[in-house]
């Protein structure tokens, strides 16, 4: 392109993009929404699952393994649909933003438990010993000197599956929740736009995934010094 | 077997060949694409690593549907007629290999200082030292994240079905679209992806706790 | 107060302990001497029952550890909540030291009075202060084990065990995992609690300094006593050709076997 055309060009993108920022905005919104639902739901569902997959019995804890393998095994977006699609049919009618804060939570829960079981396992087997070598309960051990220092060592972990999960968010875009990338496809069928519209999009979920990202390296920095 | 998924079987095994076909295609295209990324990113000048770490920084902070889209809507608008499969590929490479560049760089620049020293003073030629030494380390510390890339990989070419292209998951959202038995054919759908994926989740598990360092 | 009655324990098929007899008194300090794998380790472990034992007995004040005698005579696992306040009486610091990284060294003393023992925040404040005079790290109360040497945290884990008043110390070779220089700081600290008459079994390589602290010394051997005696029998006259080629390799013959 010529100097001048791409000067048009790019003044045409930027006043097109600005003309539909509301659209944007708003989408922005939605997929905060979902994930300031899911994010809550999945770290206590993941914190469920923990206790049985750790000490319980043999049945539970098979359970508990059997349904980690599966969601480790299987796409999210079919979850979704599952229950999107499954539910109705009992005669349960959530509406598409519960289905999918509800499958995302399920996954992302499943995948959280193996996280803080490897955060717990990566506790020394030495610090266990310490513990009881001064007459503390395994109990008190685990409360005052192994959970402490797994929380430690789960900041890095949790931070980047956080991001996966707010990055999960978009899928619910294929059961008609109107979050950024489903206003983005909107947006684009009904006027003249073009991929553009993307970079605006993608560059919404930089934003969010890069202040996360930073503000858990914070955190770990803190007791990185420590441990 | 339930009926529904029963009759409907051939239909859904055929999406399921077109889904083994992406994954193979999109995991080994962008294997190969990250490594040479990595690679560069750990051992090249200082504006390759600048573009790598950007590269590997911008892709791993979007949604894998955002870019399926960038590569659906960006080909027309640069004149390419490509077709669905093409688009979403492309876009799927582009994004894994970002994943695995990142698991090979920081892979290569685990391997302790101190063996590069040692060959070093060896009087072994850069290149060598890379070949030799570097890589063989660096490619068994990369292979239980690189199993788990993968997994995802292949799970993620579901997504393409949002975008438009037919493969397992758009043939059953078709399915359940006509029939409505939901709970037969989901369910069938993801028993399908776990017999495809299961191998390479056990495989990933089992190195995780081969590879373990011990305190 | 100590008393082990024909110990045995086994890992798997290795016969680990192989019927070990001996007693310690209070404010007596017994050295155990040894190869590695003569099963030194476990027997602290199993005095401190961190490690449960196969036959025989360990009474301390005549009460049975680790177990209780049922009504039938048989042998019954006593519970946690008991094994923990044993644990209490039995002060224990270890090779690798194992503080606690994420509390300061002056929390690490205090963790066995607050979360142990239940004493108040102030009681344990003053104990742990106390013992981290005593032990000369005063002015490292506030630091983080990391930023400690290897000495300074061992000292910080002794000051740990005693927090915790034990009846004895068990001691599993806690410097060999120092630096020759820093060995000798807690040496000083072991000596002056024998002075003061702490009863300890201590497992040590350090010759000379067993030869000055022990009361008593024990030689074991593949999960057996071999020789048992006063240090100044023992190391000077051993009576066992194993005791004397051990001593020899310790005391500088780096190729006796």
């Amino acid at each position: 392109m010529r100097a001048a055309t791409r000067m048009d060009y790019a003044a045409q993108v930027t006043s097109f993009l600005l003309g539909q920022m509301p659209k944007l905005l708003a989408g922005f919104a939605v997929t905060l929404t979902v994930a300031v639902a899911a994010i809550p739901l999945a770290l206590a569902f993941g914190m469920l699952l923990l206790a049985p997959r750790l000490s319980g019995r043999g049945l539970i804890r098979g359970a508990v393994q059997a349904y980690i393998e599966v969601m480790r095994g299987t796409p999210l977006l079919l979850q979704i649909y599952l229950i999107y699609f499954g539910l109705p049919l009992i005669g349960l009618f959530p509406s598409e933003f519960t289905c999918g804060v509800v499958g995302i939570a399920l996954q992302h829960g499943a995948f959280l438990c193996e996280l803080y079981r490897g955060a717990i396992e990566s506790v020394s087997q030495r610090q266990w010993e310490a513990g009881r070598a001064i007459g503390m309960t395994r109990l008190a051990v685990f409360r005052y000197a192994i959970l402490p220092q797994a929380l430690m060592k789960v900041l890095g972990p949790l931070g980047n599956q956080l991001i996966v999960l707010i990055k999960d968010t978009s899928l619910v875009s294929a059961i008609g929740v109107m979050e950024l990338t489903l206003t983005g496809k909107m947006v684009i069928e009904r006027s003249a736009a073009s991929f553009e519209i993307f970079v605006a999009v993608a560059l919404f979920y930089l934003i969010v995934t890069a202040a996360v990202g930073a503000g858990f390296r914070l955190a770990e920095q803190r007791y990185a010094g420590r441990l | 077997m339930p009926d529904v998924l029963a009759k409907n079987l051939p239909y859904l095994l055929s999406g399921a060949v077109m889904t083994l076909w992406l994954s193979l295609a999109v995991v080994g295209l962008s294997t190969a694409l990250g490594f040479i990324i990595g690679t560069l990113g750990a051992v090249g000048g200082r504006t390759t690593r600048a573009l790598v770490t950007a590269y590997i920084f911008i892709l791993r902070g979007i949604p894998v549907l955002v870019v399926m889209f960038l590569g659906y809507y960006a080909f027309p608008a640069f004149g390419y007629r490509a077709n669905a499969y093409v688009a979403v590929g492309a876009a799927q490479i582009v994004y894994a290999g970002a994943f695995v560049a990142e698991i090979v760089r920081s892979a290569i620049l685990s391997v302790p200082a101190g063996q590069i020293a040692a060959a070093r003073g060896l009087g072994m030629p850069r290149a060598k030292i890379l070949m030799h030494v570097v890589f063989p380390q660096a490619v068994r510390l990369a292979i239980p994240p690189l199993l788990n890339t993968s997994l995802t990989t292949i799970k993620q070419t579901s997504y393409a079905s949002v975008v438009g292209a037919w493969e397992l998951t758009y043939a059953a959202r078709e399915v359940v679209e006509r029939t409505l038995a939901a709970f037969q054919i989901f369910l069938g759908v993801m028993a399908i992806y776990f017999c495809i994926c299961y191998p390479l989740s056990a495989l990933s598990r089992w190195c995780e706790g081969r590879f373990v360092v011990a305190h | 107060m100590i008393e082990v009655v024909q110990l045995t324990k086994s890992f798997g098929e290795l016969r680990v302990l192989d019927g070990i007899s001996f007693g310690v008194d209070k404010a007596e300090v017994v050295v155990v001497l040894g190869p590695s794998g003569s099963g030194k380790s476990t027997l602290l472990r199993c005095v401190s029952f961190l490690e449960p034992y196969d036959g025989g007995e360990i009474r301390i004040d005549g009460e049975l550890v680790g177990y209780r005698m049922s009504g039938r005579g048989q042998r019954v696992p006593r519970s946690e909540a008991e094994n923990a306040r044993h644990r209490q009486q039995v002060g224990m610091v270890f090779q690798s030291f194992n503080l606690f990284p994420h509390k300061t060294a002056l929390e690490n003393v205090m963790m066995g009075p607050l979360h142990a023992r239940g004493q108040t925040k102030a009681e344990a404040l003053e104990i742990g202060l106390s013992l981290l005079a005593k032990v000369d790290l005063s002015d490292k109360a506030n630091e983080y084990p990391i930023r400690l040497s290897g000495g300074q945290q061992q000292r910080v884990a002794i000051a740990r065990a005693l927090a915790m008043r034990p009846k004895v110390i068990l001691f599993d070779e806690v410097t060999s995992a120092l630096d020759p220089e820093l060995v000798g700081e807690v040496l000083i600290v072991i000596r002056e609690l024998a002075r003061e008459g702490m009863t300890m079994i201590i497992v040590t390589h350090e010759i000379p300094f067993a030869r000055d602290v022990a009361d008593r010394i024990i030689f074991m051997d593949k999960g057996l006593i071999v020789e048992e005696g006063v240090p100044g029998r023992v190391l000077m006259a051993p009576a066992s050709q194993r005791l004397q080629l051990f001593l020899r390799r310790y005391q500088g013959d780096y190729l006796a076997t």
